[in-house]
């Protein structure tokens, strides 16, 4: 039989791979819904066999810039990996490296941690959702999470100074000590929050137009989740009881963490969760806001060396360091360092050999692990909801990149 | 005082034959749809920025509230390269979208803007009217497959998924109000509902519902935005066309949503009522298309994008029996329009 | 608590034609409600207290460690050799700063500062590179221009009900009267 030709068939022609006769659709890296990669779908029909995940358009080695860099200098370098949830990104690398110092954040500074977390946290979840809402053409979740993000960053740049990249774990304690407006603008923006998530509920998560887009799609088993190795929400969509704060580092022990746990494994659950992560994390917040302890935010070993002449800076609740502080040599040896992000578990392995600088860091982040699930969940499933899966999963191409 | 009267005398035309040019190109026709065009683009923008928490369209025109930004868009658009790609086919990937809007603007020769304001009248208005807004998916068909590009192709094909499954209902809901009317000329139509009082939508609201949905579908408004699906096929077959080209064919879903909301204020809303001056009524019918408009632009900030396959069990699963639901209604009720 | 395990999404699902109306009603509501966006770039906006913009640098203070240029992760700030200076003074690279904060943080006397501004306008790439004397001139000017805005400020403020709100602030952040309701 003879093939039929027409005028400007290339185009379209379809693809035969591995006995299957499939469309190679390529997604990205300029597409609307890609972000930083590209995702090549091959479609039988309009159903997906395949997604091969392109990833590396954002890959800034991180990893190996770090080994040129004095230890504190690697805090802002590793923070541009998830810059819109800095403080959980760097915090695990910087309790690894005080593991290896010998110092411990007191008492104040690991609620002060835990508390701007928390509202990374947030903001992370309310960028996932937006993003997740204009995947599915949602353009009011997607304006109204960014919108009520900008509330969480204002409370961070209070906190912090800068709304984005705060920079604000150090090594022996943080930045700055909490700010006296900052309770009351919490108490506000915790409960413009809960109000709005009534609101998400409503025009979102049981608007039935999106809850068919959500349920049911991209099931994630239980099983199929811990052997994948997915990690944050989209884990504990599939009813697994696991989250890093529950080995208790920052202020997470003292507040008696809880995770949020769903069942079902689908897309709706992994949104579902997120926005009951958002809840806790704004009772987290304030519980460590009622039971926030007194003291230096700072260990003392560091600000004893601080001239006298800038020392009224520390009254002042603004961090000051001694000039040392740049050359810190940290003893030989190695430390994990594992923390919680919005997007699952964030792990370091910092190995020093005694000097100033790490010797290797590798950094495993959430979306790196994640990255697996585009094509475990969205087999099977039409191309429209690709972008179901995509949002509901949260992936974010520069943390898995590094 | 009847401007197309005053025309015919001094141009000593046929008073039909002046009407028969007027009434496309002017009102209910071109000329007005640009101005609807431009308003409900810039509404669109504006609500739903004022639902998102936002200020939308603003800097062109501060005074108006940023109503002149559709404007500007468009002269940018004008000017914009025209680029055709190399593997496309060159022909058809130009004349399909000037074709499927001129195809639309025929329909303003039948729809009538006002009593007495309209091109043709015909026993079968209704009936041609919905003929031409559903010629449009073949080319937009065409468009897809001339753009040689894979997004167009799918666009393509779910243009051809969603034609078949909006059509049926629009149709079905259109036939039971004109069953329940006694006819399908506009003008009578609108005559039945002054006469009786009683809008189409009161009497039939099972029908006027689904014409409202399945026109939202095959307008490619949300929630049935699938064959433009920004986020999977980017624009789908839209997305290798620029400039007036692309101003076109995104044109085209304003003018079929003009076209069927015009067709919803005469078959559902009464038309004119409750004026029957030419101008009063004409402003009547102008005020309840936007309104619908209005509405229909609004559900942008409501919901998302459905699934094809949703949609399409919805509409045959759902939608077209309660179509045959409003047969019933209409038989019922139809004693009400009897003259 | 909020944050309990195995909750249910199914409880609170109300009916199809329920949850059409809601959602049809909440976005509706909203609309009547005003914008929750700082009207930029009408008003200037007046930062949080602390705000950490570029780095401002006061010569006769520094005392020439460089510490600053140690601890600078983004390699902003360079030594250079001023003329007539036995010292070696710091420069600063705007373009390459992140406005981390970190150099203000170790130097340890007042010689460096942050501004509330990070969004200035440069003439060329190279005049973002300033030598020591140049970065003094300018940070003195960057100054003025604090003192004195160009455009009315705004701070922002969380509110309970629209989330942000914002209310004028003079450049010391003092709050100013409105004079009149903003124009949208
Ligand atoms: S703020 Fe940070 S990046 Fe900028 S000059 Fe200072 S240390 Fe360098
Ligand atoms: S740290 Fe301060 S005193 Fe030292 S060189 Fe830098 S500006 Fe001068």
């Amino acid at each position: 039989m003879t093939r039929l030709l027409l005028p400007g068939m290339e185009g379209r022609v379809l693809g035969e791979r591995g006995g299957l006769r499939v469309v190679e659709l390529y997604i990205g890296a300029q597409h609307p819904a890609s972000g930083h990669m590209r995702l090549i779908v091959y479609l039988d029909g309009d159903m997906i066999v395949r997604v091969d995940p392109d990833i590396g358009y954002v890959h800034r080695t991180v990893e190996k810039l770090a080994e040129t860099r004095e230890y504190v200098r690697v805090i802002s370098l590793v923070e541009r990996m998830t810059i819109i949830d800095a403080c959980n990104v760097t915090l695990p690398y910087v309790e690894a490296v005080e593991r290896l110092l010998g110092v411990e954040a007191p008492p104040r500074a690991r609620y002060l941690r835990t508390i701007l977390c928390e509202i990374n946290r947030v903001s992370s979840h309310l960028y996932g959702l937006g993003l997740g809402g204009i995947f599915l053409n949602h353009s009011t979740m997607y304006m109204w999470a960014f919108g009520d993000r900008e509330v969480f960053v204002h409370l961070a740049s209070l906190l912090t100074g800068s709304r984005l990249t705060h920079t604000y774990p150090v090594f022996g304690g943080v930045r700055r000590d909490l700010p006296q407006s900052f309770r009351d603008e919490f108490e506000k923006a915790k409960r413009y929050m809960l109000r709005r998530l009534r609101e998400y509920d409503k025009v979102f998560f049981n608007n039935p137009v999106i809850r068919g887009r959500l349920e049911g799609v991209g099931v994630l088993p239980r099983e199929k989740a811990v052997a994948l190795g997915a990690t944050g929400p989209n884990l504990r969509a599939s009813g697994v009881r696991y989250d890093a704060r529950m080995t208790g580092y920052a202020a997470y022990r003292d507040l008696g963490f809880e995770p949020v746990v769903g069942r079902e494994g689908d897309a709706l659950e992994r949104v579902w969760v997120r926005l009951r992560e958002i809840e806790a994390s704004l009772e987290l917040v304030e519980r460590a806001l009622r039971e926030l302890p007194d003291g230096p935010f700072i260990d003392e070993r560091y600000t004893r060396a601080v001239p006298p002449a800038v020392r009224h800076w520390l009254e002042k609740g603004r961090l000051k360091l001694p000039g040392g502080y740049v050359r810190l040599k940290t003893r030989p040896g190695e430390a994990l360092g594992r923390g919680e992000m919005g997007r699952g578990e964030i792990t370091y392995y910092l190995v020093s050999d005694g000097g100033m600088k790490p010797y290797r860091l590798r950094v495993v982040t959430p979306s790196a692990r994640n990255v697996v699930l585009f094509d475990a969940l969205a087999r099977g499933h039409t191309l429209m909801d690709l972008p179901a899966v995509y949002g509901s999963i949260d992936y974010f191409p520069p943390e898995a990149d590094r | 005082m009847d401007p197309i009267a005053w025309l015919s005398g001094s141009l000593g035309v046929p008073y039909w034959a002046v009407r028969a040019v007027a009434a496309p190109l002017v009102y209910p026709g071109l000329a007005a749809f640009m101005v609807v065009a431009l308003f409900i683009i810039w509404a669109e923008r504006k609500i739903a920025a004022r639902v998102q928490m936002r200020v939308g369209p603003l800097y062109v025109s501060r005074r108006l509230g940023g109503a002149l930004q559709v404007l500007a868009d468009g002269v940018r658009i004008a000017f914009q390269e025209i680029i055709i790609p190399v593997g496309v086919e060159k022909w058809s990937f130009v004349l399909s979208p000037i074709l499927a809007f001129t195809v639309v603007s025929l329909a303003f020769t039948m729809v009538p803007g006002g009593p007495g304001i309209y091109g043709f009248r015909s026993s079968l208005s209704l009936l041609a009217t919905y003929a031409i807004v559903t010629l449009t998916p073949i080319l937009v068909i065409v468009m897809g497959w001339a753009s040689n590009n894979k997004f167009s192709y799918i666009g393509a094909g779910r243009e051809a998924l969603v034609s078949i499954t909006g059509e049926a209902t629009l149709l079905a809901s259109l036939l039971a109000a004109a069953m329940m009317y006694g006819s399908m000329d506009f003008v009578e139509i609108v005559e039945a509902q002054m006469r009786s009082h009683v809008p189409g939508l009161v009497a039939n609201p099972v029908a006027a519902l689904l014409f409202f949905i399945a026109a939202l579908l095959v307008t490619d408004r949300l929630p049935f935005d699938l064959v433009l699906g920004e986020q999977e096929i980017v624009q789908g077959p839209y997305t290798e066309y620029t400039g007036l080209l692309f101003a076109l064919s995104m044109a085209l879903g304003y003018a079929k949503l003009y076209v069927l909301m015009l067709v919803f204020t005469h078959v559902f809303l009464a038309g004119w009522a409750p004026f029957t001056s030419p101008l009063l009524g004409s402003i009547a019918v102008f005020a309840k298309t936007l309104l619908l408009m209005l509405v229909a632009v609004f559900l942008r900030s409501v919901y998302g994008r459905m699934r094809l396959d949703q949609v399409a069990s919805m509409f045959w699963s759902k939608l077209f029996p309660l179509a045959l639901v409003a047969f019933v209604v209409s038989a019922l009720i139809h004693p009400i329009y009897a003259p | 608590m909020a944050g309990s395990a195995g909750g249910d999404r199914h409880r609170s699902r109300p009916g199809l034609v329920r949850a059409h109306l809601e959602a049809i009603a909440t976005a509706a509501r909203r609309l009547l409600e005003p914008p929750m966006t700082m009207p930029i770039p009408d008003y200037g906006d007046a930062r949080v207290p602390g705000y950490r913009g570029v780095v401002l640098f006061d010569y006769d203070k520094c005392i020439g460690c460089s510490l600053c240029a140690q601890i600078c992760p983004a390699r902003a700030i360079k030594m250079y050799r001023v003329p007539g200076d036995k010292r070696l003074r710091p420069g600063y690279n705007v373009g390459r700063c992140i406005f981390c904060g970190l150099c203000t943080d170790i130097c340890p006397t007042d010689a460096l500062s942050e501004s509330i501004v990070h969004d200035r306008v440069y003439d060329d790439v190279p005049s973002m590179d300033m030598d020591p004397v140049d970065w003094a001139v300018w940070s003195r000017r960057v100054l003025e221009e604090e003192r004195k805005p160009g455009r009315p400020l705004l701070r922002a403020r969380v509110d309970p009900e629209r989330g942000l709100v914002y209310e004028r602030v003079d450049a010391e952040g003092g709050p100013v009267a409105e004079e009149k309701g903003e124009e949208r």
